[in-house]
């Protein structure tokens, strides 16, 4: 038994992307959640399932009670932020395949770009992130708490032994900031060039402030439903081919440099299960949205997911590659560099625009459409397809 | 120092860690390793991930390591931390096959090398206590 095309998301909404959206997270998820049941054509009474962040603040009581949910059957959630939006959407197909629920609301809304950053314990996550405190301890003594730092430790040693460069990040982020310039929804959509990139300043070396997300406030849903229920909506569904999560071994959060290989992520154990379940090939995708809160997040993800070999993925983004028409067209909404950073529902929910032919950068004919999760934390990966 | 600097300075970590700050006190570099197996492992739980023992001591690592892999923060960085901005953070494969973190003493980031042999030494952290750190071997 596996969840493969049990169910289909139908629904997505979002709230147009800022610094400061204005008003509190549990009202901008209840508007995420209306927009996506007015995509779909469903009813509040429809739901009766939620899947959400660990980390999101308002809880799911709160959700459905405000929205007049009536009975919610099945409720879970799963953690590590940005490592967890493709599990998200995987939890609630997995609850539609075991007859748990039969509508699952899927919500993220998260005030980060008014709401202070985490590693300097001035936003609401603070706590959850403290929790970790067992794995705080190997880094605070050294002023390494920034999720940036952990992840340019990471870089520089993947660019040292495949022999990428900077420059290959810098066309990573120069392909998405093309694409966010189709985007109206993009938070970010003045041209960018590889000497732009390679002069912006330094954060954490190698990497440098156009290697970062976004920081935004963002609300966004999707709804997944089981596919009798999904065939009658509004929207041409977007099957859930494949869904996957992955931790790997001696997994420490947020980078795990304790391991071997030590530049093997959670996403190649995630990769792993997912071509498995969908039994088709990375080559059959038509379009992805490789997670991009920093640039060699997709350098590497384009290695642990198959698109190429180790080593040749910097040839691979060189000149335009992941641009519409290149080898792999990927962030086609400009990805958490350019449009917006909420833990990647975003990203998800291009997925699915590419899937209805709806995209801002439409891949034409786009049949297979894929999104992950944050790569350097526990992850996942999901594949769309349309009918 | 400030409150919110001097929470993501301290050393958090709980009963797993004690020994190893304490350790660093005393000028030594000390990992869990498993008494039933003999594996190091390090960061410090309560259990051998190899033989799923819990029997544990904290045995002294002999403090040579070399360079894995380095990066230089630069700001926005908490008011602690700006002050000594630019500063390196190194990651260390020990001998004994754990891995671990710390600043350097005496090396610029031009000087560091992928792979460089480091040899441990202690520094104080900006609380005040010492913490281990690396140097040139
Ligand atoms: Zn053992």
């Amino acid at each position: 038994m596996s969840l493969k095309d049990k169910a289909a998301i139908v629904g997505i909404g979002q709230l147009p992307f800022s610094k400061n959206i204005g008003r509190p997270e549990e009202v901008t998820a209840l508007e995420a959640a209306r927009l996506a049941l007015d995509d779909a054509g469903l009813r509040p009474q429809d739901i009766d399932g939620t899947s959400k962040w660990s980390i999101q603040n308002t809880a799911e009581n709160l959700i459905a009670r405000n929205l007049g949910v009536p009975n919610l059957r099945w409720f879970g959630e799963v953690g590590y932020g940005g490592g967890g939006g493709c599990g998200v959407v995987a939890h609630a197909a997995a609850a539609i395949a075991a007859g748990m629920a039969r509508c699952v609301l899927v919500y993220r809304s998260r005030n980060r770009g008014s709401g202070g950053r985490p590693w300097a314990g001035t936003s609401r996550e603070r706590d959850q992130s403290q929790s970790e405190s067992n794995e705080t301890a190997i880094y605070a003594p050294y002023g390494f708490v920034r999720p940036v730092d952990q992840v340019a430790m990471f870089t520089r040693r993947f660019l040292h032994e495949r022999g990428y460069s900077t420059r290959h990040l810098g066309w990573i982020a120069v392909t998405t900031r093309k694409h966010a310039m189709r985007n109206p929804m993009a938070m970010m959509r003045e041209p960018m060039t590889l000497e732009n990139h390679a002069a912006s300043r330094v954060i954490s070396d190698p990497l440098r402030l156009f290697d970062n997300c976004l920081e935004t406030d963002g609300a966004a849903a999707v709804l997944v439903a089981e596919a009798s229920l999904a065939r009658d909506c509004r929207q041409k569904p977007a099957w859930i081919m494949a869904a996957s999560q992955g931790m790997g071994p001696r997994n420490v959060t947020m980078n795990n440099f304790f391991k071997d290989p030590i530049l093997e992520s959670p996403g190649a154990h995630a990769a792993r299960d997912l071509w498995r379940m969908a039994g088709v090939t990375p080559q059959d995708v038509d379009v992805a949205q490789l997670y991009d809160a920093f640039t060699p997040l997709v350098l590497a993800s384009l290695e642990e997911y198959g698109f190429c070999k180790p080593g040749e993925a910097g040839d691979f983004v060189e000149h335009d590659g992941l641009g519409v028409g290149g080898n792999l067209p990927n962030n086609t909404s400009g990805g958490s560099l350019s449009e917006a950073y909420v833990h990647g529902i975003n990203l998800i929910i291009e997925a699915v625009r590419q899937i209805r032919g709806t995209s801002c950068n439409q891949v034409p004919g786009a049949r297979l459409s894929m999104a992950t999760s944050g790569n350097m934390v526990p992850t996942g990966a999901l594949l769309l397809r349309g009918d | 120092m400030s409150e919110q600097a001097e929470a993501f300075v301290r050393r958090t970590g709980g009963e797993w860690w004690m020994p190893y700050w304490e350790a660093g006190r005393r000028r030594e570099l000390r990992f869990q390793r498993c008494t039933d197996c003999g594996t190091w492992r390090h960061p410090p739980g309560p259990m051998c991930p190899s033989c799923q023992s819990f029997g544990v001591e904290w045995a002294r690592a002999s403090g040579r390591g070399t360079l894995l892999s380095w990066v230089v923060c630069h700001p926005p960085l908490l008011a602690v931390w700006k002050e000594r901005a630019p500063y390196v953070v190194v990651l260390v494969q020990c001998e004994e096959g754990v891995r671990t973190m710390g600043n350097v003493l005496d090396l610029a980031a031009e000087d560091l090398r992928m792979d460089m042999p480091l040899v441990v030494d202690f520094a104080p952290s900006p609380d005040g206590d010492l913490v281990p750190q690396w140097r040139r071997a």
